[in-house]
Formats: structure tokens, sequence, C-alpha cells
């Protein structure tokens, strides 16, 4: 086995622990970030709010009598733009294909009663109305998360107007072509922002950091000089190369961790805005993964960090210090950075075959690729994308402990004349 | 005696610059073997071969009689190099590191502790070993280096300008240490030098090279009557003129 690998491992961490740059990194930079971003969710709440005024809906009246009537006029002179049916059978399908009629995400259905109930009101405060809220929710429109919200400012305005609770509303949430009825769409809508934004994101920094690590911690053997002493210890090349990978795992780990906890405690205040009882059974939503899908993401994203690992590792190989170390990775940030967000935001399947392919081929799109698929519950993508990655992680590997195993691991450097040269020809006229 | 070191015809080439053309010479056990020459002679290159840092491109290496290319890993557990520049880690204690490199040799706790205590004796830096190396001078971060490359007392010690950058009484003392060590646990030392008087004083024997060849080798005193000098010195100015 490796020997003198904890030995090694220990060293790794402790130098890690002990630089106020790391420490840097992965606490201050947080701090600073989260509080930058919190900063802009709650202006992009605000304006949300401000331009629910002019969110336009579809209203199916169903009761058609005087207090529905003068419930629209209400909803108008608000100044969103309402568009009227009047009675309408819906059901899951009925409903859809009004929305896109009006190409408007959201329904307020006035059901039978309501004017009825209005009246009887006055006599007995027991008796209430409701109208039935729909939100269509579809991967386009999830920032629309909070436009909704102010549905309840208008709500209870009327109540105001009219007499305290006489009106109640009932929400519900379109996903996926089915109503998910008393399903928040605040919630929801949440939900998936926060997935689609926070699983990129997390991913990303995860990678960053662990590139970042891995460059520094062999490229910093080259620049202090202990490279050469540490080569001619009786210990093994590749207990060398682990304990650089395994130590920056470990730390980027714990830096995810707080960029991770950072981030839901931002997510978490966005959505205990919108909604007290978030506890609900989101899996059976099919918005969350189930087990096996976790595991599965989990896989997914060690393989592909790994194979970031012994990237890092190879380019820094080149570099004789840390700096150089540092820009050669920066190489690969482009390459992570498209490949997360064009997945994300793009649907592949409507990118040019070639495209595909070479998104495909880039193993740092995997973890997209797979968290996408065990939403939707297709377990045969991520396996296929675990074994591509890994055998991708393995070729990797295999060059970096040829790359340690020689003395290129000492004499290795990248010309860089090419670039000398570009640079000098385009100084000159 | 038995050879402790034996470079026969050893070539090194970097890209198509010959940094040892050649290069061949013998170390017996439990001797203390000089190498000396100008600069970019070839002496850390032959050193750095010598220890399994780099492969020869023509020639062998057999250390006590295990092949440097072929038994690397066997001979880096009873070997140690001293790095002509080397450093160690920043943001460990002068103890830490100690014992980060004791650890490679043995297992027992019992015996890392011994190692590391004679390292501190040989270091002789008391108190400081207690701080972060990122704060030693040059001279205590060498001292601490050669207190690790002796301290675990291997068959053979390659030390590359041991004494570079350290003040008077502090060359003395590496110098007594080496040479206690080789009289009493047996070490073999090949380093190499620029100070004359230092490789009059320790080294049994001597090889001048220069431009990757070996142009005079014999005990000090062989080679001042060889060249009718007074010391090395002159012996170095008139050998390195002729080649
Ligand atoms: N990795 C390398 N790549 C290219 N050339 C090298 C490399 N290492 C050494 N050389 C060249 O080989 C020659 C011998 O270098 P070496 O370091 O062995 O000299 P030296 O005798 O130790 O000199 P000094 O007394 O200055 O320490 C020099 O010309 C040097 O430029
Ligand atoms: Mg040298």
């Amino acid at each position: 086995m490796l020997k003198g690998f904890r030995n090694f491992l220990l060293k790794e961490l402790k130098e890690f622990a002990r630089d106020p740059k790391i420490l840097l990194g992965i606490v201050i930079v947080p701090l600073v970030l989260f509080s930058v971003l919190g900063g802009l969710m709650s202006y992009a709440m605000q304006s949300a709010e401000e331009s629910t005024i002019r969110s336009n809906f579809v209203v199916i009246n169903n009761d058609c009598e005087n207090w529905s009537y003068t419930f629209i006029k209400f909803l108008s002179s608000s100044g969103s733009k309402v568009f009227v049916e009047e009675n309408v059978e819906l059901n899951d399908g009925k409903l859809i294909e009004l929305l896109s009629k009006y190409n408007v995400t959201q329904a307020l259905e006035i059901p039978k009663g309501f004017s009825a109930n209005i009246t009887a009101h006055a006599k007995n405060p027991n008796i209430t109305a409701s109208v039935k809220f729909y939100v269509h929710i579809t991967t386009t429109n999830i920032f629309d998360a909070t436009r909704y919200l102010p549905i309840d400012a208008t709500i209870s305005q009327f109540n105001r107007a009219l007499a305290p609770d006489v009106l109640n509303i009932e929400k519900s949430t379109i996903i996926k072509g089915e109503i998910k009825h008393n399903v928040d769409p605040a919630t929801v809508s949440g939900l998936m922002v926060s997935q689609s934004v926070f699983i990129p994101i997390a991913i990303i920094i995860l990678l960053f950091y662990s590139i970042q690590l891995a460059a520094t911690s062999v490229a910093i053997e080259k620049e202090e000089k202990t490279l050469e002493t540490l080569l001619t210890l009786p210990i093994d090349r590749l207990t060398i190369l682990f304990g650089k990978l395994v130590g920056s795992m470990i730390i980027a780990a714990i830096g995810a961790v707080t960029y991770i906890a950072g981030y839901a405690y931002f997510m978490q205040s966005l959505i205990s805005k919108t909604t007290p009882n978030f506890v609900m059974d989101l899996v059976s939503l099919g918005l969350v993964p189930s087990f096996l899908g976790y595991v599965l993401l989990g896989a997914s994203l060690f393989v592909t960090i790994l194979s970031a690992l012994a990237l890092a590792v190879i380019l820094s190989a080149f570099a004789g210090d840390v700096r150089s170390a540092q820009s050669l990775v920066g190489f690969i940030y482009p390459i992570i950075f498209l490949s997360t967000f064009a997945l994300m935001y793009i649907d592949a399947g409507a990118l040019p075959y070639a495209l595909r392919l070479v998104l495909y081929a880039i193993p740092f799109s995997h973890p997209i690729i797979v968290s996408k698929a065990v939403i939707m519950g297709d377990y045969v993508t991520p396996t296929l994308s675990i074994f591509y990655v890994s055998f991708f992680t393995l070729a990797l590997m295999y060059v970096a402990s040829r790359l340690f195993a020689t003395e290129k691991i000492l004499t290795a450097k990248l010309k860089l004349k090419w670039f000398t040269k570009y640079g000098k020809t385009t100084g000159e006229p | 005696m038995d050879i402790a070191v034996e470079v026969s015809e050893v070539t090194k080439i970097f890209g198509n610059f010959r940094a040892l053309d050649g290069l061949s010479f013998e170390v017996k056990s439990g001797e203390v073997f000089g190498l000396i020459g100008p600069n970019g002679a070839g002496k850390t290159t032959a050193l750095r071969i010598i220890s399994t840092l780099l492969l020869p491109t023509y020639g062998t290496v057999k250390i006590f009689g295990l092949d440097v290319v072929k038994n690397a890993a066997t001979i880096r557990k009873i070997i140690s190099y001293l790095p002509e520049e080397a450093g160690a880690y920043r943001y460990l204690s002068g103890w830490e590191y100690l014992e980060f490199m004791a650890k490679f040799y043995t297992k027992d706790d019992e015996k890392v502790r011994e190692m590391v205590n004679e390292a501190a004796r040989i270091s002789g830096l008391g108190e400081r070993l207690k701080d972060k190396t990122g704060t030693y001078s040059k001279g205590m971060k060498r001292r601490l280096l050669v207190a690790r490359a002796l301290m675990n007392k291997p068959k053979l010690a390659i030390l590359d300008e041991p004494t570079s950058g350290l003040d008077v009484i502090h060359s003395y003392h590496v110098r007594e240490i080496i040479k206690k060590y080789v009289k009493d646990y047996g070490v073999t030392v090949i380093l190499s030098s620029h100070n004359m008087l230092e490789v009059e004083h320790v080294c049994d024997k001597v090889a001048l090279i220069n431009k990757g060849k070996v142009i005079a080798e014999g005990t000090p005193r062989e080679l001042e009557e060889k060249f009718e000098s007074e010391n090395l010195e002159e012996v170095f100015a008139k050998v390195v003129k002729l080649a």
C-alpha cells in the first residue's frame, strides 16, 4: 500500500490550514460573495414585486354574477392586463391551453357561487368566498419566482375594501403539464431557482477551488525548493500524487461546504419570505432527486473533481512557480464555466450535433447532465456519464503518475516561446 | 573496502547540451568524496543522477551495487540527498519538518523521536525549532536541512554544497559532524563544494570536474604533489586553466 500516505497527507493539510490565503478564499470570500448576492437578490425581489402590477393573467369566470365582475374590475384597476374567459370547465389540459392562448403564465379561477358566498358573508361571517390561483412554472420562467407574490396584496386590498376575510385564495402550481393542487408556486419556483442557479454555482466553485489548490500544492514544492528533497525520500511517487489530490479535495470540500451553507442561508431567507410551510413532499412532486439520484450525483461530482485535479496537477507540473501554475490552470476555467452554464440553460437537444458532442466530451459538463437526468428519474444517462468521466479521469491520472514517476516532474518546463513571439509581433507595426 | 558509488561513463544531455560527458569515478565505502569544479561543470547534475532524481542519458551509476535507474526505490531507502538549493515547508515548524521527514524512515515513534532529537542537536537551532521555518534566516534553514540529511544515518549521504550560506562557526560545526558520522556510523559521503579549505579538511578523495568530465582525481595530498601546488586552490586554478 501507499507507505507514508498519512504522514504526507497530514503535512498537506497542515500547510493548507495555515496558509492565510486559503483561509481568505474559504471564509472571507464566501462572506463577501454572499452579502453581495443577498443584496442582489433582495433588489431582484423588489423589482419583481414592482413588476407584478403589470403582470398579466387570464381570469376564468365560472360565476358570472355581480360580484365576479366587480372583482375583475378591481383586478384590472391594479394595473394588470386581464383576459377574461367565461364558463369554462377546467381540467389540466384546458387550463394549459388557455394559458398559451393568451401567452400568460398565471390564471385565476372564479368558481361558481362566488357572488353568492360574498353576499352570504354579510349575514354569516363564517361563509367566505374563494378564488383559485394557478401559476404555470416552466424552465424558462423560473426566475419570475416572486412575481405573483402581490396577488396576496391584491386580495387583501379587496378584503379591506369590502369586509375582512371575505375572500380567500387557493394557490396551485402547474408543472410538467399537471396541476398540483394547493402547492404554492412560490415554493416550487424558489426550489427550481435554487436548483438551476445553486447546482451550477456549487459545481463551478468546487471545481475552481480544487484546481487552484492542487495547482498551488504542486507548484509550491517547486517554488519553495522542497520537491527535490521529497523525490529522494523513500516514499512512493504515487503517494505524493495521491496526497496532493486527496489533500486538495478535502480542503475544496470544506470550502464548498462554507459556500453552500452561505448560499443555502440566502435561499432559505428567500423562500421563508414567500411561504411558511416549506416542508412538503418535494420528492413526490418530482422536483428533488431520489436517494439513488443523490448517490449518482455524488459519484458524478466525485469523478469530475478528480479529473479536474488530475488535469491541474499535470498542468502545474510544467510550471516553475505558483504564479505560472495558476495562470496555466486558468485555461481550464472558461471551459468549466461555459460547459456548465451552457448545459444548465440551453436545451442540449436543440444544439447542432457536433457542438453537442463537444459538450458531452468535456468531463466538466457531466455533473449538470447527471443532475438534470436524476430529477427526471433517468438513471441510465448518469451511469453512462459516470463511466465516461471515470475513464477520462483514469487516463489523466495515468498521465499524471507517469509525470511523477520520471525526472519530468523536476525538469519539465513549458516553452512559452509562442506567446512571447506572438506578443512581440503584435507589439510591432 | 567495498565500492559505495560507481559512476561509469555517464553522459547527461539536456536538449542538445551535454552537461555530463563520459563522467567516471568511484567512491569507496566509508569515504568522504569531494566533487570540485567551476560553475556549470556538472557537479549538481552528477549528484542528482546519483540521488535518483535525474536519469543518465548514457552510462550507468551503481550505489552499493544497485542501479540508479532500475533500483531507484531501494536506493532511496539508503541514501539521503541535500540539494544545492533547498527549502523547508514554510508553514511547518522546524520540529514538525524534522518529524515529517523522520516518519518516512521508520514507523517506530521512539525511533522518530531519537532521529528528531539527533537532528535538533546537529542543527543547533535550539528553541527556534518551535518557530515556523518561514521565519528562519538562510543559514538557519540550511542547518535544518543538513541535520535532516544526516539524522537517519544513511549509508550514503549526497551533499551538494552543504555549508553554502553558513557562517564560519556553523561551517566548522557541520564539517565536524560529517567527520563524526563517517567515523561513528560508517556513513559514506559524497559532497560538492567551492570551499577548497573545506575540501582539504574533510575529503579523503577529490575529483576535479570540468565540462562534465573528470580532469583530475586523487587525495588532496596527491593532487598537490602532482601539480606542484601549495594547496587545492592552486591545483584547481592550474588544472582548469590547462583544460
Ligand atoms: N534542467 C536543466 N536543463 C537544461 N540545462 C541544465 C539543466 N540542469 C543543468 N543544466 C546545465 O548543465 C550544466 C551543469 O549544471 P550543474 O548545475 O550541474 O553545474 P554545477 O557544477 O553544479 O555548477 P555550480 O557550481 O554553479 O553549482 C550547466 O551548464 C547548466 O546550465
Ligand atoms: Mg551546483
